[in-house]
């Protein structure tokens, strides 16, 4: 499994080398650019509106200590169980003001566990155009979004972006896309239409993905 | 042994006259229209994103080797092992004897076409080895030991009635065809296979050069499950698969979501690069990407249709095809269906065994219109149907028939001789009562219509006559 095993790599490569010597036809001159999309004046408004639309239960509260009370109404409806949280110094501080019928899983301690009933972590952004939430491995793993039925991601509004190239701009300037092996933009729930094009929701991942986002 | 084109034929009559088949395929293709429309609504301007999306693909395959070094060098970097695999066997060997040495018993897989491409479970199979398709649809169809119907809904061509009793069956403890229970069915199915699996392989949508990351998208999330929980995380993707900069994502996301299923963008849009990092949670410990030629760099060889190497795999071609609706996606006999595989075929598998998949098309161009990254995809069925006579592939009686027409056409004496000849035998059979029997030259045409009508003087007679006719209305008003 050693690189030096792979001789089809320097024959595919002088193949494409030989057959992009003749080049191809010019592709269709564009004049002016165009908007693709059209351009997001309330990027809060436009995000809640996205949730809606795409299944993201999304609770705006006032501040940090009413986001510690949204969660906790939320874990409140659930049986008890594992919850995953991601292990940062704001959650860390939230966790008292939840209710104690829970085993409360840091993610310091490992990945979520296959019977974990909920999972909270942090996002990268928000994306207004979508009403996408962008997570990266260090928002509690790769498996903090996808192993549990319920995602409850606790973002800020200073977070949130207008659209994709802002977001992938921002990563960008912060490292994150160079630091981390895994990004991942959900965009609401978990979801199939396999079967006769009928939507289901909750396939292998969260049937509920709830955004608890503080406007402070 | 019949061949591939005789095949075709008759499982196309089959297929077309299957009422029940096709009620189902309007039905799946009605729903996916209705959501496209609205899909593209969301577009300031749908143009100019497709517009977008062609640049950036036009741009990574004309400089493809540029591209796939920097996104080897990149995902290197980040810890990753890189294969070129040349054909469909070397591929297929990596992975087995990858999953023998690592002494792999499990593997979860979701949807990638170039695993259909290189019959990849077969060869996991033979080794002992289990390998269970995530994607739902995939999963169905696995179940039945059918290829996927469709390159995006591989199970287009079943009823929740037909899944309902596939489960029952298979599964057991299923009795319900509600949808939303037979959902719950798999899934309970497959959670013990993520969390046993030693080994997880996906495809890719993009590879993305400047990153070195592979970008994967999944409504279901099983993509995710199946790079996160195993150790060992492969994934396979054509060559023609990267694209310059993460950024470019920004547009092709959108379009591909779009393009494929109407939605704004796919639930799950995911980068990977590289294996778990020292400082990470969770992740497979080894990553694995294998990027498959399989006949692609003699396409890119071909300039005139080196464009095909674009295709983003969204399956909206086949949807507004209708032929692809009418003899349904299983009639192709090919990984690829619909017009881009009766456009890719031809140069994977040979042109001699799939020339006819060129002429399975009406040649209307909704393929072309609704192509989110601009392939022209009618034209290059015409350029296959040259190439494939070029090549001699016909038979001589068809390249003999089509050598006495040219001849015949070049010359208006000929052309007249031809023309004279032809509405006398044409007169002869009728006269005759022969039309449609199986001395009729024409029987192909003839026995399932009425005979051709022959008429009495030829189109020249007719204009000479017009032409010196006294009196002629001059505005030709009639």
């Amino acid at each position: 499994m050693e690189p030096t095993e792979n001789p089809g790599r320097e024959r595919i490569l002088a193949r494409m080398r030989r057959a992009l010597t003749v080049p191809s036809p010019k592709h269709r001159a564009s004049g002016e650019r165009n908007l693709v999309f059209a351009p997001i004046g309330h990027p809060l408004d436009r995000f809640q509106q996205e949730c809606k639309e795409n299944n993201t239960e999304c609770r705006t509260v006032p501040d940090r200590e009413a986001s510690a009370a949204a969660i906790a109404q939320i874990l409140a409806s659930l049986p008890g169980g594992e919850v995953f949280v991601q292990d940062s110094s704001a959650l860390r501080e939230m966790a008292p003001a939840w209710p104690r019928v829970h085993n409360l899983k840091w993610s310091s301690d490992g990945p979520p566990g296959e019977a974990s009933q909920a999972t909270i972590t942090h996002a990268e952004a928000l994306v207004a155009l979508t009403g996408s939430v962008l997570v990266s491995a260090e928002c509690g793993g790769r498996g903090a979004s996808i192993v549990a039925p319920i995602h409850i991601v606790v973002a800020g509004l200073d977070q949130l972006v207008p659209d994709l190239e802002s977001a992938f701009s921002r990563q960008r300037e912060r490292g994150t896309i160079a630091r981390n092996s895994f990004l991942c933009l959900i965009t609401g729930s978990s979801r199939t239409a396999d079967i006769e094009k009928i939507l289901v929701m909750g396939a292998h991942g969260p049937r509920r993905l709830i955004v608890v986002l503080s406007l402070q | 042994m019949s061949t591939a084109g005789e095949q075709f034929l008759r499982q196309a009559a089959e297929k077309s006259s299957d009422l029940r088949h096709r009620k189902l395929i309007r039905h799946a293709i009605d729903q996916y229209s209705g959501s496209v429309v609205r899909g593209r609504a969301r577009f300031l301007d749908w143009e100019e994103a497709r517009q977008r999306s062609h640049e950036i693909k036009w741009e990574a395959v004309n400089h493809l080797d540029r591209y796939l070094l920097e996104f080897e060098q990149n995902v290197k970097a980040r810890g990753a092992r890189v294969f070129w695999a040349e054909t469909s066997e070397d591929a297929r060997r990596y992975i087995a004897d990858l999953a023998t040495q690592r002494n792999v018993r499990t593997v979860v897989k979701s949807k990638s076409m170039v695993t259909e491409e290189i019959h990849l479970n077969p060869a996991l199979e033979k080794l002992g080895i289990e390998v269970f398709e995530t994607d739902l649809g995939e999963f169905i169809v696995q179940l039945r030991d059918e290829p996927p119907y469709h390159i995006v809904t591989p199970a287009m061509h079943l009823t929740r009635g037909d899944i309902a009793a596939l489960f029952k069956e298979k599964l057991g403890n299923v009795d319900t065809d509600d949808p939303q229970q037979l959902v719950a069915a798999a899934r309970i199915a497959l959670r013990k296979a993520f969390f046993s699996a030693e080994m997880g392989i996906t495809g890719a949508n993009f590879l993305v050069a400047d990153s070195g990351m592979i970008a994967v998208t999944s409504n279901e999330g099983n993509a995710r499950l199946c790079s996160s929980l195993p150790r060992i995380h492969v994934a396979i993707a054509g060559i023609e698969k990267v694209i310059p900069r993460a950024d470019d994502l920004a547009i092709l996301w959108p379009v591909l979501a779009t393009a494929g299923t109407g939605q704004p963008i796919t639930c799950y849009s995911t980068l990977i690069g590289g294996p778990r990092s020292a400082n990470e949670i969770d992740g497979p410990e080894e990553f694995h990407v294998i990027l498959l030629d399989n006949g692609r760099s003699d396409l890119l060889a071909d300039p005139e249709q080196r464009e095909v190497l674009n295709c983003i795999r969204c399956g909206a071609c086949l949807n507004v095809c209708p032929v692809y609706r009418t003899v349904g996606g299983h009639t192709y006999g090919t990984t690829y269906q619909g017009p881009i595989g009766s456009v890719l075929t031809p140069h994977l598998r040979g042109i001699k065994e799939f020339q006819h998949l060129s002429s399975a098309s009406s040649l209307c161009g909704a393929c072309t219109e609704t192509c989110p990254v601009k392939i022209d995809l009618h034209h290059h069925l015409l350029h296959n149907r040259r190439n494939a006579v070029e090549t001699k592939n016909r038979s001589w009686r068809e390249r003999m028939a089509f050598k006495i027409w040219r001849w015949s056409m070049l010359g208006a004496g000929r052309f007249a001789l031809f023309g004279a000849l032809s509405r006398a035998g044409l007169r002869a059979i009728n006269g005759l009562g022969l039309a449609g029997t199986v001395f009729d030259p024409g029987r192909a045409w003839t026995k399932d219509r009425a005979p051709l009508r022959v008429p009495g003087k030829s189109f020249r007679a007719l204009w000479q006559e017009q032409e010196t006719k006294p009196g002629k209305e001059q505005d030709g008003a009639d």
